[in-house]
């Protein structure tokens, strides 16, 4: 019986090469993109969990609560003290290992050479077991001249991977020192929190160990290992227990001297749980943090286009069930059951669900490297072999022939046999079911396009916004210190090409003082030189720009900017004093800048205060005349290589940078793009079917029309409106969530773009005009056809 | 073989009720070749439905082999066809995907028949049938006359002991029309019993016996042997 089944599927599925192709291309793209967003959740869940002992271990995070009850800070950091500390003190705390960012300078024959580097306890790879290729974990990090190399970098800069006793110079406290390599690691995995390329010992000064102050510093990542079978809430106790004795005295100092009246509270987190953590995330040397949002986002997307091509299938089945209405009365009559036949069209959908899974493991192959961009990970379909994929696969594989398939299976082996055989079989009722499933479709490709219009908006809004300064044609070159920077300067501007050079602190500091007397303000904090505000073109709008004129301006002056005069409450800002009391230093305010988006637009601009204090200054500011790029980049390195030989070089454009901080946004509005093209693609391809197989139905009326005169015009929107109603309907439910949904999302930023009305006209005239080409084509086709043929059919 | 009694069907749209079938009554016995004639619309088709078990009645008795099969649910009724009834219709009714092989063997399939019997039993009737050359066409590529053959050899394939054939001849020229209502003889000498619906005279006389129908009724009998 199964091989007559699986013969009529066959030659009904070459036979019906339309209908076919729509099934396919649908399910197996449906498939293919829930097979990929698949492997991406089961990669989500896998991170971290490939190291023994895995859970077991925790990271030590802190949480400073106010009086109030509302949260200061929230970090996955703590200090050095904290791991030692708490392990002496909780007795369950078996080890803990310290884990710290670090970037290190090496030199490679006249050159120097940039490396991202960790800091880590010498018993690291006791705890955190990675394998090594060569080497001895337990012994490799007990030298302070010892390091630890992957394979990529040990091949990068020795060509080979096996370099134990090898040297390299590394740069500490300026100059530079061999270390050896001590061992060689192998890449870690892709799903993996920690993914070090270079390990050294970490170096503790005695102060650093025993100062009790350190309870407040935060700075590195201490993972801890409990004891077999301990439970990690009584730990925690334990450890607040041990907290509040061992730091009772710093506790007191620091709430005197810094007025802090937060309280400390340090939890465990388990290690597997940091990959997908909102709270506590993996920062400070540990990568690929990620949110769970994008899980369900990108599941979301899947499931529209899976469904959707399944509405086809269930649509297209139920419309052309006319043609298979005799087969379905014969079958019946010559002794097939209703079981039988629900079993049989039940196998035809597995059948077509099985050529499109095939096709959707290529396609997904295929899209794989386009997907990894997207969703920044290295995924591969080898996975494939991991268990749990395969059998989600199978359940995806069940669950999709099962979901298009039933339904039709049902109707279908519904008929009547005495109907079917005298050809007096009409699908009956208004098929409700056919056209909510159209109205489904199409409401969840408009959702979607909105979805993506929007973004794209918002985004262009984020990329070309006036951020109050001159970002163009501006570039920065890091590691301008000390007297390098006059001469850095001097020998730069030598250059026609090379406009204004200016100089500022490096990275990003939030501080506090005090204002109006006691008043305590938290801001960013900048140091900047003279030249700073004029080569970005920012605006003093009060008092006066820093000057070499001024010499008390390095120790004693600072510019605000107007969030801060705000907050602080000035009427006139200039002669102001900002009071750094903690360690006694007073600065005047000389002038105000127009406020400016020195951050992303993600935030609100906060108070500013720029300090003309050189001894942070580090990052060279360059603006170029515009075209002149290639021309100026040798000449800016050839400089800095010949005034700073010591330090790696490199270079950033600022509006590039500025991009950059919208690399999330840029990868979800293609993300989205990419679902709204394959929904709405998909939703045409069944409109298409379903105005065929509507065309057909509707021959003789066709012919009969156009015999009593009827245009073909006239014809072509008769056979036409009735799917374009079904698609406007769909706009009318799309639009109003598609609405709520959008002004939700944009509420996450302060700086937006407008959601006009004609954003959503547009979109849906869009939807619109793509269902009319979809149903007009066939409508036309049918109308221009001659109604002899139609009407001899009868 | 059928004792049906008072039999009544009616079809309901949502503004009329049409009576198919007005207390309708008669008998057929086993090995009977019967004809029903009848203008359009006075039930024939309907009957020949219910005895064929594709169809229910509102009223009255069926006694197939004297089992009342008249309240039988689908799979019951499917049960029953399935091994005791074939159909053969005016419009042929094969599949159109499925060879002719294939279309013959469908009725095995559904009785649990092994492939190697099937393979046996569909050639013999194929061959009976006078179609074997055929057996690996389809049936677009067969004329009217074949492509009735077909149906035939499917609806005795699985030897039933009743043959339904509705207007079997309409859709053939006289020639082919005549090799079919041969079959039917055939058939009927073989020992199976016939009912079989008809407008034509000439087919009818091929039969024992012809009911006349009108308004769901029976008006007269005409035994011919």
């Amino acid at each position: 019986m199964f091989r007559n089944y699986l013969k009529t599927a066959f030659r009904n599925l070459a036979k019906n090469k339309v209908y076919s192709f729509i099934n396919i291309a649908g399910l197996s793209i449906g498939l293919a993109c829930a097979m990929l967003i698949l492997l991406y959740t089961k990669d989500e869940a896998s991170y971290d969990r490939f190291l023994p002992g895995v859970n077991n271990i925790y990271r030590i995070v802190s949480k400073e609560v106010n009086p109030d009850g509302s949260i200061l800070m929230q970090s996955g950091n703590t200090g050095s003290f904290h791991g030692p500390a708490f392990a002496s003190g909780v007795p369950e705390i078996v080890s803990f290992v310290r884990f710290q960012g670090d970037y290190v300078n090496i030199k490679k024959g006249t050159e120097v050479l940039g490396q991202d580097a960790h800091r880590v306890d010498s018993n690291f790879f006791s705890i955190m077991q990675f394998p090594l290729v060569y080497g001895n974990g337990k012994t490799a990090l007990q030298q302070p001249d010892a390091i630890v190399l992957s394979e990529t970098v040990a091949r990068k800069f020795f060509g080979s991977a096996d370099v134990v006793g090898k040297t390299l110079q590394l740069q500490r406290n300026g100059t530079f020192k061999p270390y050896t390599v001590t061992a060689v690691a192998k890449d870690c995995p892709q799903n993996s929190s920690i993914k070090f390329q270079m390990l050294t010992k970490m170096e503790l000064s005695a102060e650093e160990i025993s100062d009790r102050m350190n309870w407040f510093n935060f700075f590195l990542n201490t993972f801890v290992v409990l004891a077999p079978g301990a439970d990690a809430k009584q730990v925690e106790k334990k450890m607040m227990r041990f907290y509040e004795m061992d730091a009772r005295e710093t506790i007191k100092i620091v709430a005197e001297k810094y007025n802090y009246k937060a309280k400390a509270q340090y939890t465990l987190q388990p290690y597997t749980d940091i990959h997908l953590s909102k709270e506590y995330r993996a920062d400070n040397g540990m990568v690929g943090a990620s949110n769970p949002m994008y899980s369900y986002i990108l599941s979301g997307i899947a499931l529209f286009i899976l469904l959707i091509a399944c509405i086809n299938f269930v649509n297209l089945t139920v419309a052309r069930s006319l043609k298979r209405a005799r087969e379905i009365g014969v079958r019946k009559v010559i002794g097939s059951d209703r079981r039988q036949l629900i079993g049989q069209f039940l196998g035809e959908s597995y059948i077509l669900c099985f050529i499109a899974f095939v096709l959707a493991l290529g396609i997904a192959q295929l899209l794989l490297p386009f997907f990894n961009d997207l969703s920044n990970k290295a995924l591969s379909l080898t996975y494939l072999f991991d268990v749990k994929l395969v059998s989600s696969y199978a359940a995806l594989f069940l669950v999709t022939g099962f979901l298009a398939g039933f339904y039709p299976a049902l109707v279908l082996s519904g008929f009547n046999p005495v109907e079917t055989l005298y050809n007096r079989f009409r699908l009956t009722g208004k098929n409700y079911l056919q056209r909510s499933l159209v109205v489904l479709q199409f409401s969840l490709a408009t959702l979607l396009i909105i979805a993506t219009v929007v973004m794209y908006r918002q985004f262009q809004f984020l990329v070309s916004k006036d951020l109050g300064y001159n970002d163009k044609h501006v570039l920065t070159v890091p590691n301008v210190t000390g007297n390098k920077i006059a001469v850095f300067r001097q020998e730069l501007l030598k250059n026609p090409n090379i406009e204004q050079v200016a100089i500022r602190n490096n990275g990003f500091n939030v501080t506090l003082a005090r204002i109006n007397g006691n008043k305590e303000l938290e801001f960013t904090m900048d140091w900047v030189d003279a030249d700073y505000l004029p080569l970005y073109k920012i605006p003093v709008i009060q008092g006066r720009n820093f000057s070499r004129s001024f010499s008390s301006d390095t120790a004693s002056a600072v510019i605000v900017n107007e969030a801060f005069v705000k907050a602080a409450g000035w009427k006139d800002a200039v002669g102001q004093v900002v009071d750094f009391w903690y360690n006694n230093k007073k600065y005047t305010v000389v002038g105000v800048v127009k406020d400016y988006h020195y951050a992303a637009l993600n935030e609100v601009i906060k108070p500013q205060l720029l300090c003309n204090n050189e001894d942070n200054f580090g990052l060279a500011v360059i603006r170029i005349k515009e075209g002149s790029a290639a021309a100026v980049l040798p000449f800016i390195e050839q400089q800095y290589k010949s005034i700073v030989p010591l330090q790696p070089y490199s270079y950033e454009f600022k509006d590039i940078s500025n991009q950059r901080q919208y690399e999330a946004e840029a990868k979800w509005k293609k993300m989205l793009l990419f679902g709204a093209v394959l929904t709405i693609f998909i939703s045409c391809i069944g409109l298409f079917g379903l105005s065929v197989l509507a065309a057909e139905k509707r021959l003789k009326e066709v012919g009969v029309r156009k015999v009593l005169g009827a245009s073909v015009t006239t014809i072509a929107t008769a056979l036409s409106k009735d799917f374009l109603l079904l698609v406007v309907i769909s706009l009318f439910i799309a639009m109003p969530i598609a609405w709520l949904l959008a002004n939700k999302w944009l509420q996450n930023y302060p700086y937006r773009a407008a959601l006009s009305w004609w954003l959503f006209a547009a979109a849906g005239a869009g939807v619109v005009l793509l269902a009319l080409l979809t149903v007009s084509f066939q409508a036309i086709r049918a109308a221009m056809a001659k109604p002899v043929k139609s009407l001899r059919t009868e | 073989m059928i004792k049906i009694t008072n039999l009544e069907k009616y079809y309901r749209t949502e503004e009329v009720e049409t009576v198919a079938l007005n207390k309708l009554s008669f008998e057929v016995k086993e090995g009977e070749f019967v004809a029903v004639m009848g203008p359009s619309g006075c039930g024939k088709s309907t009957l020949l439905n219910i005895v064929g078990l594709l169809d229910d009645p509102d009223g009255g008795s069926f006694l197939f082999n004297g089992i009342e099969v008249a309240g039988f649910n689908e799979r019951k009724r499917a049960d029953l066809r399935k091994h005791n009834i074939g159909f053969v219709f005016q419009s042929f009714n094969l599949i159109d995907e499925l060879t002719v092989f294939e279309n013959v063997e469908l009725p095995l399939i559904y009785t649990g028949v092994k492939a190697a019997d099937r393979k046996v039993r569909v050639e013999e009737v194929l061959d009976k049938m006078q179609i074997m050359h055929r057996r690996n066409h389809y049936p677009q590529q067969l004329s009217g006359g074949q492509q009735q053959r077909v149906a035939v050899a499917r609806a005795v394939v699985n030897n039933p002991k009743l043959i339904l054939a509705d207007e079997p001849t309409g859709n053939l020229d006289s020639s082919n029309g005549n090799e079919v209502m041969q079959l039917l003889t055939d058939l009927n000498e073989q020992g199976t019993t016939i009912i079989m619906v008809t407008h034509s005279e000439h087919d009818a006389k091929y039969s024992h016996r012809i009911i006349r129908m009108l308004d769901g009724q029976t008006v007269t009998e005409n035994i011919l042997v």
